[in-house]
């Protein structure tokens, strides 16, 4: 390749410090421009690939929310309490989608609790990238994944009173009880924050830490995980308080996704940083 | 593409710190001292190269501060990401024809979205 084909013609560049950042130099420097086109190649994919690992910071959103569903998991141990003896039931309007069944004050809480912890974290998530960008030089357009979170929870938000207007919308979430009634629609809606991310980020083990990610949020949203807790040997006991702690394993699930996934791509990160 | 795969290379395009300075924009958008460190070139070299292909519309570079620290950031146009496409193919071409079968290079395709 011509080494300054077109115009203008820009003078001789200093020498590449190492290849920049890299252990090579700059794309094919100093080879026999037409017939190398090979290493060219190479080193252009070189380049994308060192880019695209500098760009790379979704742990922080992975251990964000992590822990943002372990400070819920109290909420759902209160909201397991078993109803009171005369059976009647507290009835308190509030985000029916994100705190699931609408009987007990409890539900109440979680839902907006992740009405705010779900915003405020798409939030903090956006404000992370921007100062990753202003430190190492590259950003990802993490844009669309705060306005897919922002908007799925204003969705879920708005939904279910919109419906004593317009019937029709109750076709939208009636039918799906079964994702929501556990108060997990907020799994489901982080699961597909990461799918964005995935995607803004060109990251393959991003993609993969969603799909496993939206499994466990699947499955929590739609079966007892304490069965298979129990069936591993877990009793919590007799009293109503332990019957209570049963609600645990159906949140702690994704947390413990996120948290396990979120610390390893810290450290992965962390080890390519200084490299 | 017609004839040989040289036909296919865009002069402002073939020149080896301009396409990696498309590649690099082509994956994220790009502050000038990222660049510039990354392809070793002098500020006014990089200055030179973002020149060329602003002016042919191959990128777009966007000036401003972020508290008092000046930056400028680069981003590719849709231009620029089908002529480093074209460029891509020309030289993957290049490759194949030279060695007489497919060119298994690494991460040559454009990506996802470009």
């Amino acid at each position: 390749m011509a080494g300054d084909q077109g115009s203008p013609g820009p003078p001789p560049e200093r020498p590449a410090p190492g290849g920049g950042r890299g252990s090579r130099p700059p794309a094919a420097a100093g080879a026999s421009p037409a017939g190398e086109p090979g290493l060219l190649l190479a080193d252009l994919a070189r380049l994308r690939r060192q880019t695209r690992t500098a760009r790379h910071a979704y742990w922080f959103p992975l251990i964000l929310f992590g822990v943002l569903t372990c400070g819920a998991a109290p909420l759902y141990v209160a909201a397991a309490a078993p109803p009171p003896a005369s059976g009647a039931y507290a009835v308190r309007s509030g985000p029916v989608l994100l705190g699931g069944t609408p009987f007990g004050t409890s539900t109440f809480y979680i839902g907006w609790y992740w009405a705010v912890a779900l915003v405020g974290g798409y939030l903090l998530t956006l404000v992370w990238y921007r100062r990753h960008a202003g430190r190492v030089g590259v950003r990802t357009p993490a844009r669309g994944y705060l306005i897919t979170g922002v908007v799925l929870t204003v969705l879920a938000l708005a939904i279910p009173p919109l419906t004593g207007w317009l019937h029709v919308l109750s076709l939208v979430w009636l039918p799906f009880g079964d994702v929501w009634i556990r108060g997990t629609l907020a799994f489901l809606i982080i699961a597909i924050g990461l799918w964005v991310l995935a995607w803004a980020e060109r990251s393959r083990v991003l993609a993969v830490i969603a799909l496993v990610y939206t499994g466990a949020a699947l499955l929590s949203s739609l079966y007892n995980v304490e069965n298979v807790v129990f069936r591993l040997g877990w009793n919590p006991g007799r009293s109503a308080f332990a019957w209570q702690l049963t609600a645990l394993p159906n949140v702690l699930l994704p947390a413990a996704v996120l948290l396990v996934a979120g610390c390893g791509a810290f450290l992965a990160q962390r080890r390519q940083g200084r490299t | 593409m017609t004839g040989h795969p040289t036909n296919g290379l865009d002069d402002t395009v073939h020149q080896r710190h301009r396409l990696g300075i498309l590649t690099i924009t082509a994956e994220a958008r790009a502050e000038f001292g990222y660049l510039r460190d990354t392809l070793g070139l002098t500020p006014g070299n990089l200055s030179r190269h973002l020149t060329v292909l602003e002016e042919a519309g191959l990128v777009q570079v966007d000036k401003g501060y972020e508290g008092r620290r000046p930056r400028t950031w680069v981003r590719i146009t849709g231009k620029g990401r089908a002529a480093l496409a074209a460029e891509l193919a020309a030289l993957t071409e290049l490759v194949r024809r030279h060695h007489g079968s497919p060119a298994q290079q690494p991460g040559l395709t454009p990506a996802p979205g470009s």
